[in-house]
């Protein structure tokens, strides 16, 4: 039951002396420096390469119809070619495609059987993300209240290699949260229990003083002291909410439902949620996971009732799946493209630009192309700024690991570490990106 | 009255002698003596006392006539009955106890769904299946209901067909949890296993959450999934187990549990049932424990924590509300009368909690909450509403008028700590609960309910000091066989034979004391020396006649009321002389510390204990206390039957004196027992702690002569301990005259 994983509700009102302060207060003073911000998104089961990737590499690349709908950010897009994941060992394509992704490690051996290869448990190391935000989290100047998000978009409850790509360490997955209510709640649930509290205790005292009026006066002894710390708490709520966010979050939609056809609302929600905790910068690390590893979403919205994974195994002359799937890719492209819309168009506190200018995206998939589960060729799509890299290209890498690519990203953060995941793969050190 | 004679005078003798420390009208003196002098001993009684005791330093300055006279002027005055009534105890307000709240929700959110049948032991259902790649279910091998979910190679090698290296097995029913709680909660295993306990019902949009999810394997290396769980005790919980080996070396499983204050151990064949349960809504909120310094829990402890605790939980279990609104008002997510049924669900949940039917003003606050306001923060701030109003949390307080629903909320709370049922919320609906005939009718309806069996329960674990396990500990040197488990395994011996002379047969109080069975299973009757027991389980077993009676022997009690490595006559003295034999004593005037070494090694515990207390100031309770403790001198510190300590034969004789004066030769733990079930003291004792337990409220807050009543009614009705409850819950369910 939900009780027992919630804290006490006092600390979450951030009512209790072990609360953190709020929204940003951790920063340092004076911050000239742009804070450097990044986000992995995952969407399922390859995409389709003839429609994906651009005829002509370098700066004068043009996007085909999937990326279409990034037309608007294409400057400050790169996308990364011939980039592979080589992390072999145990487990199936799709597993080890998406729990070694972030993790740039083998799977532990286990019972967990895909569609070929051999079973195999969790992935054997931590994921990039965790290793940012564990650097992040270590400077006072660098650490929020959050630290990082680990997001979802109708994510199966259900834990396994294919369900879980950010891991906090060696068989330490992480459960993307795809409820937009209790991101909100873990967020800034505090804000709206004592809004809500503050109207019920302010009738609770109306109510205790007629209850004591008929009480005896022995009685009424019990009553008063009742009332007496009624009005304390009230008071501490009062006092309690001058603490207000800076960039205010609404609640999500309480009739939301974590439905199917209900899936392109609540991605704008996890959406405005994870832009609000940047804006705020209650977090500066973030994960979106759409679906998972082998997805099945139906997405009946763009008028396509199969299920995306199923379809993905079709071969490449099936000309209706080949359409759906175009279909089905251009609909994350445009996720992305609001993602990047709703970031550029927040300025940063501090001044330095939008949150944009100072965030990059990395949206990734377990596999380069659906029906053949090839891991090479992954496509890599950077967007936004903030660590240093030359956008507004395409880049062919010609089967570098995807280990280098999360070398590069912590370079850019500030965090330079030589080796990520599994140390074989990183001696050519960080992908060049910089020019 | 002619005052000729030169007579002593009482109230003069009273002021000079014992006021300094009983205060001038007998109400006591803060850190002399603090007990009111309030009391049942005769004035003859009264006398003797005196006399001997009196004052406490010098008693020899008040004996004879002095003695007589003040005993007659302080029985007239405060001590005796009818003096008591002229400031007797009233109603007291109170709010929930910490059990009368977990009770009262649960029951609350659990009268919107179906109610299960009773529940009844014997094990999960268990489906098997051979697993063949990505599918769990592939072939289905059989079904059958497994005592406990515990697989090893033989279990396995049982179940035709079966591939050891890859197959599934589901088990599905219901958990009841003894005790309100945390529960530790583990699958030990090194395949693949997922626990749903107490989770949400699936619907649209939400899958169930497991509470363990040990799915993934890490290659073959063993694990133990571990967490806990709080369950509200006396109810059961729906339970579900998923298991997977595939591609592994072997295959196992143990699915064991830790009870509050118990050991790790596989969850227990009664504890599982392959019934269905509703999810129950738990109170997870750690609330401040409840005043007891009258002897028995009661809400009258108002503090910054308390009511901390009372917003936590009613803000959790508004989430449970939202998380289960369609369910709990019948509706669904589209319904086009969706808005009507929470609002009605909202009415209902309202008039449950304050055990009374809506009047205008509550129809017109619910209605305004869902006025301009989304239905499901309407239904959120309702509940919150709701469990912080003075309403629900102070039930039936003095200023309710004295009606059916009155009677039905003191009947619920008395018998179930919670809140009423629906028979009785109709019965009062319809008038039907105002004569005691009526009430007493839905008492004893009322009996044969878990609940009931849990209040109960919850009384024996009191009356008999019973606490957590952990605190029995024995040295392991001088006790090398006395493990916790041994210990568990004491707990559950002593609750089945309570249980068994409660709820079978003439549920006679006398057989508590005087049973020369106990139950036992073959580690207990191994250690304890007791006749063979078959199998794995608890049996009745009769030791050698003269050893043990009742609770008095029972291991457990000798065990707790025991140092580290020796006996303490003294322990078992003052239960027996306080909780048994119903009698007061006042706190011993100097505290001192029992120091085994301190004594000449060669001495038995009864010479230490003699020697220790041989001063006149410690002879007043102790000459009470000791023969009582010595009784029982043939048990060691770990209840074991022994005839020899230090080297000596034990001696286990001794006279003890009745409040009344007369003088009892005890010979041993059967006398004692016999004595004890023939005394009036004793069971008057019982009769008033159960009242308390039962009530909340003193016995004399429902009239003067309500103990003494009760008391005869309970030995002419053969002292039958299920009537006595009754009677006791319909005499708290009486309408009483209006309190000034």
């Amino acid at each position: 039951m939900i009780p027992l994983t919630r804290r006490r509700l006092l600390r979450n009102l951030g009512l209790s002396a072990a609360a953190l302060p709020f929204a940003g207060s951790l920063r340092a003073a004076d911050a000239p420096a742009p804070k450097r911000r990044v986000i992995f998104v995952f969407s399922p089961n390859g995409t389709v390469p003839d429609e994906f990737w651009p005829d002509a590499n370098g700066e004068g690349f043009a996007f085909k119809r999937i990326l279409e709908p990034l037309q608007p950010f294409r400057d400050r897009t790169l996308l990364l070619k011939g980039i592979s994941n080589q992390v072999r060992g145990d487990g199936d394509g799709h597993m080890r495609g998406m729990s070694c992704m972030l993790t740039g490690i083998e799977l532990f051996p286990g019972n967990i059987q895909g569609g070929s290869d051999t079973p195999a448990g969790w992935a054997s190391g931590l994921s990039i993300d965790q290793e940012i935000r564990n650097h992040l989290q270590a400077n006072p100047a660098t650490a929020t209240r959050a630290g990082s998000l680990c997001l979802g978009v109708s994510v199966p409850n259900r834990a396994d290699p294919w369900t879980r790509w950010a891991y906090a360490g060696p068989n330490q997955p992480l459960t993307p949260i795809d409820d937009p209510a209790r991101v909100f709640q873990s967020l800034y649930g505090g804000v709206k229990d004592r809004e809500t509290l503050g109207s019920v205790l302010d009738g609770v005292s109306a109510e205790l003083r007629d209850f004591a009026a008929k009480a005896s006066a022995a009685d009424r002894e019990l009553l008063d002291r009742h009332l007496t710390h009624v009005r304390e708490l009230e008071q501490k709520l009062r006092q309690a909410d001058t603490g207000a966010q800076r960039h205010p979050v609404p609640p999500p939609d309480p009739k939301l439902e974590l439905v199917n056809d209900r899936i392109p609302d609540i991605s704008r929600a996890q959406i405005g949620l994870l832009v609000g905790a940047f804006a705020n910068d209650d977090a500066r690390v973030a994960t979106l996971q759409y679906t998972n590893s082998v997805g099945q979403a139906r997405m009946t919205w763009l008028g396509i009732p199969d299920a995306h994974h199923t379809l993905s195994h079709d071969p490449d002359h099936a000309k209706e799946s080949h359409e759906k799937l175009v279909k089905i890719n251009t609909w994350f492209a445009g996720e992305i493209a609001h993602l990047a819309q709703r970031l550029a168009s927040i300025p940063e506190a501090d001044g330095n630009g939008n949150l944009l200018d100072n965030t990059t995206i990395v949206w990734t998939n377990e596999l380069g192309k659906g029906n053949s589960h090839s891991q090479d060729n992954i496509p890599f799509v950077l967007v936004g700024g903030g660590l240093g890299f030359k956008t507004g290209r395409c880049l062919d890498l010609g089967g570098a690991p995807h280990n280098r690519l999360w070398l590069a990203i912590a370079h850019g953060i500030g965090h330079p570490i030589t080796k990520f995941g599994n140390a074989a793969l990183c001696k050519d050190g960080p992908l060049p990106l910089a020019s | 009255m002619g005052s000729v004679s030169a007579a002593p005078d009482g109230a003069a003798v009273y002021q000079a002698q014992c006021a300094s420390c009983h205060g001038p009208r007998g109400e006591g003196v803060a850190g002399k003596s603090d007990e009111p002098l309030r009391g049942k001993r005769s004035v003859e009684s009264l006398t003797r006392y005196i006399d001997r005791n009196m004052p406490e330093d010098e008693p020899e300055k008040c004996v004879g006539e002095d003695a007589a006279a003040v005993a007659a002027w302080i029985y007239g005055a405060f001590y005796g009955p009818d003096a008591q009534t002229k400031d007797a105890p009233r109603i007291q307000l109170s709010h929930l106890t910490r059990e009368q709240y977990r009770q009262s929700v649960a029951d609350l959110f659990g009268s919107f769904g179906g109610r299960p049948g009773p529940f009844a032991g014997g094990g999960l259902e268990g489906k098997y299946f051979n697993a063949e790649k990505m599918e769990q279910h592939k072939e289905h091998l059989l079904d059958r209901v497994d005592p406990s979910v515990v697989l090893d190679a033989g279990i396995l090698a049982a179940v035709p067909k079966l591939k050891p290296d890859s197959f599934s097995v589901t088990w599905s029913g219901s958990l009841f949890a003894p005790e309100s709680g945390d529960y530790g909660i583990r699958a030990v295993t090194q395949n693949g296993v997922r626990v749903f306990l107490n989770a949400l019902p699936w619907r649209e949009g939400r899958e169930e959450v497991p509470v363990i999810d040990g799915w993934v394997s890490r290659g073959d290396e063993p694990r133990a999934e571990e967490t806990r769980i709080t369950l509200t005790g006396g109810r059961a919980y729906p339970l579900r187990i998923q298991f997977l080996a595939y591609g592994q070396k072997s295959a196992s499983l143990k699915f064991e549990w830790k009870p509050p204050g118990g050991v790790w151990e596989t969850v227990p064949t009664a504890n599982l049932s392959k019934q269905w349960a509703p999810t129950a809504a738990v109170v997870s909120t750690a609330f401040p424990p409840d005043d007891s310094s009258h002897g028995y829990e009661r809400g009258i402890a108002v503090n910054r924590e308390w009511l901390d605790a009372v917003v936590a939980a009613a803000a959790d279990l508004a989430e449970f509300a939202s998380q289960q609104a369609d369910a709990l008002a019948g509706t669904k997510p589209n319904a086009p009368d969706r808005v009507e049924k929470l609002r009605n669900f909202c009415t209902a949940f309202a008039e449950r909690a304050y055990r009374r039917p809506a009047d205008d003003v509550l129809r017109a606050a619910v209605a305004k909450e869902f006025d301009g306001q989304a239905p499901d923060v309407a239904v959120r701030k309702t509940v919150i509403r709701v469990l912080c109003s003075p309403r629900f949390l102070y039930p039936a307080p003095p200023s309710d008028p004295a009606d059916g629903f009155t009677a039905a909320t003191h009947l619920a709370l008395a018998l179930w700590d919670s809140l009423p049922d629906e028979p009785l919320r109709k019965a009062a609906a319809e008038g039907q609960l105002k004569t005691r005939e009526q009430i007493e009718a839905q008492a004893r309806r009322m009996l044969d309910d878990p609940r009931t069996r849990h209040k109960l329960n919850g009384f024996f674990h009191r009356w008999l000091a019973i606490g957590s396990s952990e605190r029995i500990a024995k040295d392991a040197k001088t006790y090398p066989d006395f493990s916790e488990r041994l210990i568990a395994d004491l707990l559950q011996s002593l609750e089945l034979f309570v249980s068994d002379v409660v709820w079978t047969g003439n549920s006679d109080y006398r057989n508590l004391l005087l049973a020369d069975y106990l139950y036992a299973n073959p580690r207990m009757a191994a250690y304890y020396g007791l006749p063979p027991v078959e199998g794995e389980g608890f049996a009745k077993v009769t030791p050698p006649p003269g050893q043990r009676s009742g609770v008095l022997t029972h291991p457990y009690l000798l065990a707790s009321l025991s140092y580290f490595k020796s006996t303490s006559p003294i322990h078992r003295g003052v239960f027996v002389t306080r909780s048994v034999l119903g009698r007061y004593l006042k706190p011993p005037p100097m505290a001192i510390e029992f120091m085994d070494d301190r004594f000449d090694p060669t001495l038995t515990m009864r010479e230490k204990v003699t020697q220790l207390t041989n001063k006149p100031a410690c002879m007043s309770c102790h000459e009470v206390i000791n023969p009582l403790g010595f009784s029982l001198e043939h048990f060691d510190a770990t209840g074991r039957w022994r005839d020899t300590d230090s080297g000596k034969p034990v001696d286990a004789k001794g006279t003890y004196t009745t409040t009344g004066g007369e003088t009892v030769n005890l010979t041993g733990p059967r006398d004692l027992a016999a004595h004890a079930a023939a005394s009036r003291d004793a069971s008057e004792g019982f009769v008033m702690q159960l009242f308390q337990h039962t009530a909340k409220q003193a016995p004399q807050a429902f009239g003067p002569d309500t103990l003494a009543k009760t008391h005869d009614a309970f030995t002419a009705d053969s002292y039958h301990i299920r009537n006595l409850l009754a009677r006791i819950a319909t005499t708290a369910a009486m309408p009483t005259p209006a309190t000034p």
